[in-house]
Parts: C-alpha cells; structure tokens; sequence
C-alpha cells in the first residue's frame, strides 16, 4: 500500500475512485432534485446556481442525474468484473490445477469465446433478452472472462508445483482445500490489477453500448446515456456532453492509474 | 507530447494547404435570382437504400431515391388531390368495379424507348406475381382482371368497388417491360442499375457512401431544373448537423431542439440556411392491449386519456413544434373529423373515472387498487428519442393519479417479433404513418387481429368494422369523409387508444436553393422540387467542398 | 515442428465448426429475422406475404436444419447473398448471365476496415515504441509519469465524444478537414494520386480516434517489456563491459524486449477485420463494423455468418502464426515446443 501512495499517478487514482464512489453512494442524499423529476419549462438550461451542470431536453437536472448516474454505471463495471471474475477464477483455478485434458477443453472453450465478436454476444443477448440494466451486466461479465481465466491458469501452473503445495499435498490435504486455502490466495495479484482495470472497460463498453441504443434505457440515468443524448448539440448544449463525458474519462483514468500503479507495486520484480 | 501535436498540425496544415474552398458571403444568398437550370443539391440519407425498385425495398431511403427515377399513374398534387403523372385522365365504370386510365401520349423511358400501357401491366404482373418477394401485393391482386387494349389505354376491374383502388396506382412504380421482361425480378440486377421515365436517373451508387441522381433528358413530366442530386449516406445525426454547418450538404431534417433552440441562438446559421414546417404523415399514439385487464374497462381508458396533457408533451417533447390529433387522420385533411378535439388534462375526472371503475387508493400507498391489486403496467416503446421521452411525461402524469407506470425501450425487430406479434405487452406508445388514403380496415377492423396483422392492440367494434367496410366500397369522397368522421367518432367514444400528436417534419435547407414555397402546402414543401433552383453565382464549387 | 503444426492445423477444423455452431444458435436466439426487419410495420405489408418470404429463405425449418443447410453451402466456400440487400453476394462479387457483376459485401467492406487498421497500427507503434522506451528509461520520473498519465487519457476518453469533438474543431470551426465519409464531391474527377490524397485527408481523423485509444496498451507494453529486460543480468554485464548506452537500449534491451510484441501482432490479425462500428457510424465510412452491425439489426443472417466465420478463422490463423513466429524469434521457445 505504501509503495501505492508513493506512486503519485496511482494515488491520484485512488483518490478519484474513491471521490467517486463516495458521491455514488451518497447520491440520495445530495442530489439536489429528483433525477428523474422533468420541467417542461426548464428544457436545456445552461449551468448556473440553480443547476449546477444544467438541465437536459426534458429539464431534469444533469447534475442529479450525474449522481445517480454513477450509480448505474459503477455498479455496471463492478458486478459484470464480479461475474467475469468470479467465472475466471473457477475455470483457472480447475485448467491450472488439473492440467491434462481439462486444461486442453477449458483453453479451447477461451478460444473460441476470444473468437466470437464481445460486441455480437452482446447484442444478440440484449437483444434477446431486452436491455436493463442486468442484462447489460451480465453480458459484460459472460464475455469477459476469458482475461482472468488465464491469469489464474499461469498463476495456478507456475504456483503448483512449489514446495508449499507439494508439501501440503504430502500431508494428504484434498484438491478443493489446496485450491481455495494455497493457491488461490496467492494469485490474487494478478486477479486483483485485472478486476480494477475491468471496472474501466466496463464503464467505457456502457457508454458504447449507449451510443448504439442498447445501453442503460430511459429514463434511467447512466453517464453513457446522458452523453449519447447530448451528442446532436454539442456545440450548443455543450454541457449536456461535457460533463459526462469528462466524468467518463476521469473515472476510467482513475481506475486504470490504480490498477497499474497496484501492479507495479505488487510485483515482485520491482522490488 | 509535443512532437506529436507538431506532426499532426504539420500533416493537417499540408494536407488544408491543398484545399482553399471559397465560401459564398452572405449577403448575397438572400438577392433574387432569375430562374436557372443546372447546379447540384445535396442532401443526406441515415440509411442506405437495399435497392431501388420499390415493391422489393420497402425502407425510406429507397422510395425517396426510387421516387425520383420512376412514375406512377397518378400521383398527389400540392393540395393532396389525385392527379394523373402517366394518366392524363381516368374513368370510373358506373358501377365503380372498373377503371380505365388514359396515358399521355410520347411517353419515353430514360432509355429512349416508348412507355406504354403494356408496361403498366406488366408491372401489374410483376407485383401480383407470387415469386415476386414483396410484401405490397395485397390490394394489386384485388385487381381481377387487367389489360392494356392500346398503348395508350389501361384498364383494371376489381370484384367489387374498391376506394382505396386509385391510391394504389399512385404509389405503384411503373417498370419497364422490355428490360425486365423475363428476368427473375427478386436478383436482377435491375435494383442497382434502374431505368426509369421521371425526373432523374442513376449516375453512379458508391455502396455505403453516396447515390448520385443526374437529369433525364427523356423525362416523362418535363425537365428539372436543377441538374444533379446527391445524396450522401451518413448514418449519425450529430455528424449530419456538422455536415451542414459546413456547408458541405444543402439539407437536413432538423429536430426541435435544432429548429427552436439552436438555430434561434447561432445567426450564422440563420443566414445561411431557411428553416421550413410541414406538418408530417404520422401520428403518435399510447395504445392499450384491449385483451388484457384493465384495458378492457372504458373507463380506465378514458381516465388515462384525461390524465394526460398532451400540450405538455408537444410542449416538453417536440418543444411545440407539433399538433394535437383526435382521429387517426393528418390534421387539416378532408378526413380528420373537426368536430372531434382532443380530451382535456383533466385529472380530477379521470381520477373519478378510475374510481367508477373500482379503483382507488385503498391501502394508501399512493396507487389506486382494485381488489387487492395495485393498477400499474408497463409501457413498451422502441428506440426513438420522442417515443421515449414521450413515455416518460406519461408516467409523471398517470402517477399523479394513481397508476404506477414503468417503462421499457426495446429494439425494433425484438419489439415486433417477441410483443407485438405474440400480443404480450400491455401498453405501446408507436405511431402510424398514414398515406393520403382513408382507409384503415388493416388496422381497426375486429378481422385483423391474427399475429403479424396490425389490428394488434384487439379493437373490436362491429359499427366500425360495418363503417370500414363500407368506406372501402364507396368512391363519392363526400360521402366517403362522412363515413370516416362517423368512424372517428366512435373511436373518440371508445378511445382505444390515446392519440398524443402529429409533429412537423423541420427540413433546413441552404439559402442556394430558391424555389421553394413557404409557407408550406398540405403536401409538404418536397411537391414542386423539380421547380427548385440553385442560381449559378451560388452553386457549389464541388472539389473543393470538403 | 512439423508434428505440432499439424496438430494446431487439425484442430482447427473442429474449433471453426464449433465457432460456427455457437454463433448460429446464438443468432437465432435474438427474436426476430428479416421478415419482421424489412417492412415488418407497414400497413400495406400482408403476413402471407412476410410467411412465403420466410420459406423462401428457409427461416421456417429448425434451426439444425438451417444450420445443416449453411454448413453445406460453406463446405463449397459458397458464402451465400444477403437477405436484407437483396441477394447481393455476402463475400465475393457475383456475374451473372447478362455479365452485370455485383460487388459481394465483404469485398467492399473489407479494404476500408484494413486500410484504417493498418495506418492505426502504424500510427500507434510509430508513436508507442519511442514512448514506451522513454517510458522505461525514465522509470517512475516526470517523463515516466505524464507519458502513462497521456495515454492513459487517450484510452479512457469515451470515442465517439472525442470524434465529434475533433469533427467540429477541424471541420466546421475551421475548415482544415473534412468532416465524414470517405471521399470528397466530385473526387472520382482527381487523378489518381490527388484521389489518394483525398481519401487520406478523410481517413484523418478515423485514424487518429483509433489509434488514441490503442496507445496505452502497446507503450505500456513496451515499457513493461523493456523494464523487465533492463533488469536482467545481461544488461547489467553489458553496462559492466562499458558499452554506449545507446547500443545497450537498441541492441540488447529493445530486441529482447520487443518479441513479445510478436505475439500481439499476431493476435491483432483479426482485430484488423473488424472495423468499429462507432466510429464507422461517426464518421460515415461502410466498413465491417458497420455491415456486421447493420447485419444484426436487420437480422440478416447470412452476412453475419460470413462475418464471423471469417473472423474467427482469422482468429485460429493468427493465433498459429503468433506462436510459430514465438516460437521461431526466441529459440527457447522453440525448444519448449519441440519436446
């Protein structure tokens, strides 16, 4: 943690996360309107005291909606990183630690999921299943797997066979409690850098998603939504785009800083 | 850093060095102009046509291309009146089963070879022809008999008096015959090298890029002025704006935050471009699944209808830039029923209208119940912007009294196949596009109702379904608009539906252009654009124009 | 080597099916086909009509049979004609009869995709490598720092608001660039080269968007690659030795540490066919990101289908030649996949 800090870059990260996530969270308490409250006769204001970032083509204020915004979007990166992460880890965990013919079929299954378009499992899965917000992070977390999987294979390939698991395999100790007690804990390095950095892409694939029309729907509020209403006045609203997308690109900065400047910390070459 | 900012500038600065394009100043757009032919207008298209013959390729982009090469019979004069474009006249039999159409005389097709009525009515087989992968073939194969006793003559019978029968021959684009004649329709390679008889004709189709149309010199109805039409393929609105402050596409449909907000706040804007309003073809509308409860109350219906401000949505959604509608008719045609306006904002009525029908608030938790159920449903809507922030100021309303509304924006293809087919939704906010043509029977009439028809929300009234039907056999259009203000009548009564607006069409076209008529006619401003003209000290400078 | 190479070879065949398999039925679980896409909401559109479309197109068999069908057509390499661009040739031209040939999709598709890809790919190395070294040089200092913090901010600025952005600046503000599409009015008029040129000027700013965002892996790449030769004992030998800085970075570090590079070239192959279809959208050029987008909305099947075989057996192609050219560049891989 300490060598976090140092890193100026990686603690600029771990400030705007946390700046973040603290305003998420706190969202219904200071949003100053309800998000979703329209005023025909406010439509495109721009910023001033009464609206901090402006009103958007329904007159809801942009800055409430950015709040609860984060919301939607932050909690899109975490769960879909949740499910691919938690996907990764039992499919790594089971190729590196059986090896042989189980990790043959599991390196073939990521091949071909590596083979088939992320954008083409997406769509034909929300449009299937009609796009929310939990489909949304489904997907997310279905077609991005694939990264952590092999992580935790190297991991498990190179960890296997140290001596702390050749000895506790002596003592007689079953598969699961090796996995889960010995080697897992050991690999989290990597299982943890990968998960920061997927939140990012996470929130950047939503704001895709959104400017294709099959992100967060109306008239919920999500960063990639009120920047893909914005698009068409730019030049004349430019509020309506500049603050989401800026809240975009610092959110995605910060978590990538955090998550390379974890990595450089925590690896034991750079030490 | 630097360095790449100073390669970038360097590469741009050559690359602009290369191309100095002159801009017209100002002034000189708004001077009068003596009528010139020549010049090039350039418009853009969101989508790309699949082909340009028109019973095969039903989207937008392709009938407004194909509309530019090929003729009809008939066609809708500025007042929405049937003229005759190939037909300089036609009769009615007396007993209304049979119309004869009478052809000019020297009809060319672009090729130089004479279009004659066997043309006509090879095309009629074409599109009556069960091969023939069109979806539009329904109301030609009503047609029992079709012939073509002279050149110059073409008669159809129908079994029996069909109104909506002239309609039909002004939107049927005539082929010819002795290109197709024997090709297999569906593959020819017809649909990207037509030839048509009207205005314009195909000078090249770059895929995915740009269409350009040039002048007919054998055009069957006169020459054009202005020379060439391009129209350039650019899917993204934002980019399309851009395009057009640029000044490097003459026309655009503007939206209303374009129209009202923009445009008012950026003068440079407003002395290069003319803004225009057209009231368009459709009308948008909240419907209800009468299948399912408790849409099958009249009641609730007509509370939802008094819930709603529907001046709050022109307002709110389309920034005024719209009109309210009571029956499913343009507003301002012959059709629409005057006598009929729209159902006040009238909350407290509609909260007695609930309360009528067994709903109020019984465990006060803000949504009226009726035995033990809350009244809240689910809104569907597709992936329009108006659509769905006109959805959103519909749940604020019918919140106010009582109903909890929630809302769910869906794909196209999966909104029809997955809810509107199976009949699984409860309510839809959609529109209808409507054609010159009264006749409705497709969509209200208790026979359509079978999955993939449109009588999809289950309407079922047998006074409308007599109505239709006989507005199908009566051609005095007199008696024709009385039949069809009876049937708005009774949908007013029964309101099925929630009719919300009928919005403007916002064209901005650039001050070159001259010609055009403002303010707008019932047909819109496109009717005489063959009269358009681009006086030669304004035309573009077409390299140049990046 | 030989044995191996045959054995990735023939694995390759079952994995393709299997590809193709999944995407079929994945395809097919989206409701919908073009019968409900192409004039699904009008009026004057009758349900026989849509019906016999549908067993025109066999739509109305089981979607095994419908597969059957498919894999049978591709076993002659027959990629079949779109259904929602009426029957133009999905892959490659078609000329019939009256010798009036149509362009197959992918043909047109396909070089602009490449086209943007490769200039990207190029921009970036061009742009990444001396970063990425100056990165690692400089480890943890100013340089080091505002290089990561650059293109850390390339990656993270959302696209398609950057596209509009830069549109606006370079094309409407100031008249240096063009704004969309892939040609000027009038442009088939140049010669040649000025033609060239012109494509160029359009291809500006697609290029840049997409490389912006594919900086910060490869420099990052670099400079990881780099900082973990630089601390091998052979550098610290070579600077024993006394050799020049210079020939210690280019000659020693640099090639050891760019092998790995390989490896992303050759797993970036079938990231050249694909297009992105925001950008396309933006920017109003008809490449495979856009077809295949436009192909899924419109439900157009066989497009898809194309799009994806030829997608993934890119894939399984340039995954082989990443590990063989590995393999071949750094001799103990070459010995680990010998044994």
């Amino acid at each position: 943690m300490r060598k976090v800090i140092a890193n100026p870059l990686a603690l600029a990260g771990l400030l705007i996360i946390s700046l973040i996530l603290l305003l998420a969270l706190l969202a219904p308490w200071i949003a100053p309107y309800d998000p979703n409250a329209i005023d025909v006769k406010a439509i495109l204001l721009p910023p001033s005291m009464q609206h901090w970032m402006g009103t958007d083509a329904l007159g809801r204020d942009i800055w409430s909606r950015m709040l609860f915004g984060a919301r939607i979007s932050l909690l899109v990166g975490i769960v879909a990183v949740g499910i691919a992460t938690s996907i990764g880890i039992v499919l790594g965990a089971v190729a590196g630690y059986y090896r042989g013919w189980v990790d043959t079929i599991m390196m073939r299954l990521v091949d071909i999921m590596l083979s088939i378009p992320t954008f083409f499992l997406i769509l034909a899965v929300i449009a299937f299943l009609t796009p929310s917000i939990w489909n949304i992070m489904i997907v997310i977390g279905l077609t991005s797997w694939m990264g952590v999987t092999r992580l935790v294979r190297a991991e498990f390939l190179s960890l296997r066979n140290r001596e702390f698991v050749l000895a506790s395999q002596t003592l007689g100790a079953k598969d699961f409690r090796l996995i889960f007690i010995h080697l897992l804990p050991n690999s989290l390095t990597p299982i943890i850098v990968s998960s920061v950095l997927g939140v990012a892409s996470a929130v950047l694939v939503e704001s895709g998603l959104s400017f294709l029309g099959l992100g967060v729907q109306a008239p919920q509020a999500s960063w990639g939504n009120i920047l893909t209403d914005g698009k068409e006045y730019i030049q004349f609203a430019w509020w309506l785009s500049l603050f989401p997308g800026l809240a975009i690109l610092i959110t995605v900065l910060g978590y990538n800083l955090l998550g390379e400047g974890l990595r450089d910390a925590l690896d034991p070459r750079n030490q | 850093m630097t360095f790449i900012r100073f390669f970038l500038l360097l590469s741009v600065l050559l690359l602009a060095a290369c191309s100095e394009s002159t801009r017209t100043p100002y002034s000189q757009l708004d001077q009068q102009y003596a009528v010139e032919s020549g010049g090039t207008m350039v418009d853009a298209l969101s989508g790309e046509p699949s082909g340009l013959i028109a019973m095969l390729a039903g989207e937008s982009s392709a009938s407004a291309i194909a509309g530019n090469i090929f003729n009809s019979l008939l066609k809708y004069d500025k007042n929405l009146e049937l003229t005759g474009e190939l037909a300089q006249s036609w009769q009615v039999s007396a007993d209304k089963k049979t119309i004869t159409f009478h052809l000019k005389p020297n009809l060319k097709w672009a090729d130089g070879q004479a279009l004659t009525s066997e043309d006509v009515l090879f095309t009629w087989k074409v599109m009556t022809d069960d091969k023939t992968r069109t979806p539009y073939g329904a109301d030609y194969k009503l047609v029992k008999n079709a012939s073509a006793p002279d050149p110059q003559t073409f008669v159809v019978s129908y079994a029996h008096p069909y109104a909506p029968a002239l309609d039909s021959w002004a939107s049927l684009h005539v082929l010819p015959k002795h290109i197709l004649q024997g090709q297999d329709i569906n593959n020819s390679d017809f649909s990207r090298h037509p030839v048509g008889s009207h205005y314009y004709q195909l000078a090249s189709w770059k895929n995915g890029e740009s269409i350009s149309l040039v002048r007919n010199p054998n055009a069957t109805q006169g020459a054009p002025k202005i020379d060439r039409l391009m129209s350039r393929i650019i899917p993204d609105k934002a980019a399309q704006f851009l395009e057009l402050m640029a000044d490097n596409i003459d026309s655009m449909a503007l939206n209303s935050v374009q129209y009202a907000r923009i445009f008012p706040a950026r003068p440079e804007l407003n002395q290069q471009f003319n803004l225009y309003k057209e009231l368009g073809n459709s009308y948008t509308y909240l419907g209800f699944n009468l299948k399912r409860k408790p849409f099958d109350d009249v009641r609730v219906r007509k509370a939802f209808n008094y819930a709603i401000d529907k001046q709050e949505i022109i307002d709110g959604v389309l920034l005024g830039l719209g009109e309210p509608v009571s029956s499913p008719y343009k507003p301002g045609t012959r059709w629409s029923n005057p006598k009929l306006s729209p159902y006040p904002y009238d909350p407290e009525k509609a909260k007695s209208l609930l309360a009528e029908a067994g709903y109020s608030d019984h465990d006060g938790d803000g949504i009226v119940d009726k035995n033990g159920q809350p009244l809240s449903f689910e809104i569907l809507t597709n992936q329009n912007k108006e659509r769905e922030m006109t959805a959103v100021l519909i749940q604020r309303r019918l919140k106010e009294i009582g109903v909890d509304v929630s809302i769910r924006v869906v794909e196209w293809a999966t909104f029809i196949s997955r809810f509107i087919k199976t009949g699984d939704f409860s309510a839809v906010v959609l529109g209808w596009g409507l054609g010159q043509e009264p006749d409705q029977f497709n969509i209200w009439h208790s026979s359509q109702q079978e999955p993939g028809q449109f009588n999809f929300i289950g309407y079922k009234n047998p006074q409308v379904d007599h109505l239709l039907e006989s507005g199908r056999l009566e051609l005095d259009p007199d008696k024709r608009m009385k039949i069809y203000h009876q049937f708005a009548e009774i949908l007013y009564q029964d309101s099925p539906i929630v009719y919300l607006f009928a919005g403007y069409g916002l064209p901005a076209i650039h001050k070159r252009v001259k010609g055009i008529d403002n303010p707008a006619p019932p047909a819109g401003i496109g009717h005489n654009s063959y009269e358009w003209y681009i006086p030669s000290t304004l035309r573009r400078n077409e390299i140049s124009a990046n | 080597m030989l044995k191996y190479l045959l054995k990735r070879l023939f694995w390759m065949i079952p994995m393709l099916i299997g590809i193709s398999l999944i995407s079929f039925f994945i395809m097919h679980l989206a409701p919908g086909d073009i019968t409900t896409t192409e004039a699904g909401f009008n009026p004057k559109a009758s349900e026989e009509s849509r019906q016999k479309l549908r067993e025109l197109y066999n739509l109305d068999k089981p979607v095994i049979v419908q597969y059957g069908l498919w894999l049978e057509r591709m076993s002659k390499l027959d990629f079949g004609n779109s259904f929602a661009s009426h029957q133009r040739p999905v892959f490659w031209q078609t000329t019939d009869e009256n010798n009036n040939t149509k362009l197959g999709m992918i043909q047109e598709a396909l070089p602009i995709t490449l086209l943007i890809n490769v200039l990207s790919m190029g921009l970036i190395i061009l742009i990444a490598l001396p970063l990425g070294i100056i990165s690692a040089l400089t480890q943890n200092r100013l340089p080091d720092r505002s290089i990561t913090l650059f293109v850390f901010i390339g990656f993270a600025i959302p696209g398609f608001w950057l596209a509009l952005m830069l549109m606006y600046w370079t094309g409407v503000a100031h008249h240096w660039l063009p704004i969309s599409g892939l040609h000027s009015m009038g442009a088939d008029k140049l010669s040649g080269f000025a033609q060239g040129l012109d494509t160029l000027k359009h291809l500006i700013l697609p290029v840049f968007i997409s490389a912006i965002t594919g900086l910060a892996g490869i420099s990052l790449f670099v400079r990881n690659g780099m900082l973990e030769v630089l601390h091998q004992d052979f550098i610290t030998t070579a600077k024993a030795k006394g050799l020049p800085e210079g020939t210690i970075i280019f000659r020693h570090a640099l090639r050891n540490a760019l092998l790995p590079l390989i490896t992303i070239f050759g797993l970036s192959i079938p990231g050249l066919i694909g297009g992105s279809v925001i950008a396309e959208s933006i920017f109003a050029i008809p490449g495979m990101g856009k077809l295949f987008f436009d192909a899924v909305l419109m439900r157009d099947f066989p497009v898809i289908m194309g799009i994806l075989t030829i997608g993934s057996a890119l894939t399984l192609v340039g995954n082989l030649l990443a590990d063989l050219s590995y393999a071949w560049a750094d001799p103990r891989v070459r010995k680990g996949v010998m044994q």
